[in-house]
């Protein structure tokens, strides 16, 4: 995948337990080499975006929105576009009596 | 004399006006070259034919009866273009070249394409790109690399690779991509065509993928910078459907591209750009293209930006974390397959941006990174009291061979540092063609205040025409 080798061994401020966590919450499954890969990758990541500690932002706002809009607001009838069901389901994994199947999400 | 296909957007209306050819001729000239080439380049994921026959001959139809009173409502009819495989096209499959979307059929219209159908233009097909647009090669396509058209061997820039490699290939007329730090401009640059990247706001987002949604922005791939201004006339505008869209009037912007006296305009030279390590012949080009600029009237004004390594860090940050966020709704359930079927790539962003946005780094990452958007907003406020645009290389080399963007995780960062500060605080910027270097194209860019696209179109025609001299060389 990536030239791990090349990367700083000593410097691993994401560990493999830190990775493992994170795939649990992004719901994104790794095997235990993945787990090993992955936080070189994103070890190396966070060393490139240390940079910022650089730069002084005491009273500096945070900028979320960059056009300078604010509170957009509409009227319902502005806006009525909705998908009929046929086709909001027709991508479904599985579909029940015309309804998302999922699985069971009590009792686990 | 050029094959149908080889025509410009300008040239195609032309024709197509003065009844020189048919749409069903032009159309048919797209796919005997997408017969023909798209094997090799793999610009193409899916292809519309069938309707776009159809559509054609509907097209002709239409200009047989009305003549030139048919454009007047539909600008663009009967003209074919390729868009990226991240726009929802209604009854058509849509990947955004990941296999978590494969087989997914879209059931509605994006903005973008909507108004591009209601202008009369004619979908020819779906175009690779980095998976979920995460890279800046083309590469981490589910579905295989699109190549350079100009050498095999080499990416085309992303991850608006198939656009890019489908305008510069002539296997269509124009195509639209989509840039959140550099994905129209790169790819463009590297495959010597126009890029333009308008304001944040300016064309509705309704329909993309969501990757960062505070910075995408839908924009048009061309031939001409003509051509790219008569196509943001075209999907620019207020959208109900996309709050952030900006209700600001659009302006006649392919007026600005018949402008060639640059008298007045001044243009900024960010020493922070320049002193980056950037391979000796796109310096030179830069240089050069500086030196036509002065010659069309413009002002040059050494000045300096932020260094734009800030910029990577923050995008990083921001980047990696909207696309958690945006990423976290495919369950399965709903649409696409299960969330194993995610690339490394989206992995290692969705797992990043988790990461920078959980309690306790929230303040050190995600929090430090917004204030720093504002102090590079704030810079660039500051230079254009000065300089009214700027001016810079697009990329920092030329475009690199397969297989090398997988030697640094932050590959894309690294190639899109020259568009990451303007992306994060949301300027239009546009990439044109200013030569070769090792035989393949270099692109230089110019970047404007918000909604200044009239501004760079009007210096990037200037410049554009007097490089290209009238004439465009086909790469095949």
């Amino acid at each position: 995948m990536f030239d791990i080798i090349a990367m700083n061994m000593s410097s691993l401020t994401l560990t493999k337990e830190q990775v493992n966590k994170i795939a649990r919450l992004t719901k994104l499954p790794l095997s235990d080499e993945q787990a090993v890969t992955l936080s070189y990758l994103l070890s190396d990541t966070l060393r490139t975006i240390d940079t910022l500690k650089e730069l002084d932002t005491t009273n500096v706002e945070e900028t979320y929105q960059v056009n300078g809009l604010t509170n957009v607001y509409q009227k319902d009838e502005e806006n009525r576009q909705t998908l009929p069901k046929e086709k909001a389901l027709q991508n479904a994994g599985e579909v029940v009596k015309g309804l998302f199947a999922t699985k069971a999400v009590f009792d686990r | 004399m050029k094959k149908l296909n080889e025509l410009t957007l300008k040239e195609a209306i032309t024709g197509l006006k003065t009844r020189t050819f048919t749409s069903t001729d032009l159309v048919s000239a797209c796919f005997d070259q997408i017969e023909l080439h798209n094997e090799s380049i793999n610009a193409y994921l899916t292809l519309t034919k069938e309707s776009a026959l159809k559509q054609a001959s509907e097209a002709d139809r239409m200009i047989s009866e009305k003549g030139e009173k048919a454009f007047d409502e539909k600008p663009l009819l009967g003209v074919p273009y390729a868009c990226k495989d991240n726009f929802n096209v209604e009854g058509v499959e849509m990947t955004a070249a990941s296999n978590i979307l494969k087989g997914y059929i879209s059931p509605y219209e994006s903005t973008v394409t909507s108004k591009i159908k209601k202008a009369g233009a004619i979908l020819l097909g779906k175009t690779n790109m980095d998976a979920f647009a995460h890279g800046s090669s083309g590469e981490t396509s589910d579905f295989g690399p699109t190549k350079n058209p100009w050498n095999l061997d080499k990416v085309p820039g992303g991850s608006s690779s198939g656009s890019a490699a489908a305008v510069a290939s002539d296997m269509c007329v124009f195509a639209i991509g989509s840039e959140t730090a550099g994905s129209i401009r790169g790819p463009a640059a590297w495959t010597g065509i126009v890029g333009l990247k308008p304001t944040y706001g300016r064309v509705s987002r309704y329909g993309v993928v969501a990757m960062a949604s505070s910075t995408d922005s839908p924009g048009p791939l061309t031939k001409t910078v003509e051509d790219a201004a008569i196509v943001l006339e075209i999907i620019a505008g207020k959208d109900a459907l996309d709050a952030t869209s900006s209700p600001l009037d659009i302006e006649q912007y392919s007026a600005y591209a018949k402008v060639n006296d640059l008298k007045g305009l001044r243009i900024g030279k960010p020493a922070s750009y320049f002193s980056l390590d950037l391979e000796p012949g796109v310096r030179d080009h830069a240089e050069k293209s500086l030196d036509v600029l002065k010659s069309l009237g413009a002002e040059i004004i050494e000045m300096d930006l932020l260094d734009p390594k800030y910029s990577i860090a923050v995008y990083t940050i921001l980047q990696r974390s909207e696309v958690s966020s945006n990423l976290a709704r495919f369950d399965g359930i709903r649409y696409g397959h299960d969330r194993d079927a995610f690339g490394t790539e989206a992995r290692k962003r969705m797992m990043l941006g988790a990461y920078a946005l959980s309690a306790g780094y929230y303040d050190a990452y995600y929090s430090k990174a917004q204030k720093v958007r504002t102090l590079i907003v704030d810079d660039f406020n500051e230079a254009f009291k000065e300089v009214d645009l700027i001016f810079g290389p697009t990329m920092p080399c030329v475009a690199l061979d397969l297989g090398e963007s997988e030697r640094s995780s932050m590959f894309g960062e690294m190639m899109d540092v020259l568009a990451e500060p303007s992306s994060i605080a949301g300027l239009p910027g546009i990439s044109i063609n200013s030569g070769f270097s090792n035989k393949m194209p270099v692109g230089v860019q110019l970047i404007g205040p918000q909604f200044s696209e009239g501004q760079i179109i009007k210096a990037a025609s200037a410049l554009f025409n007097k490089f290209s001299l009238g004439e465009r060389k086909s790469v095949l």
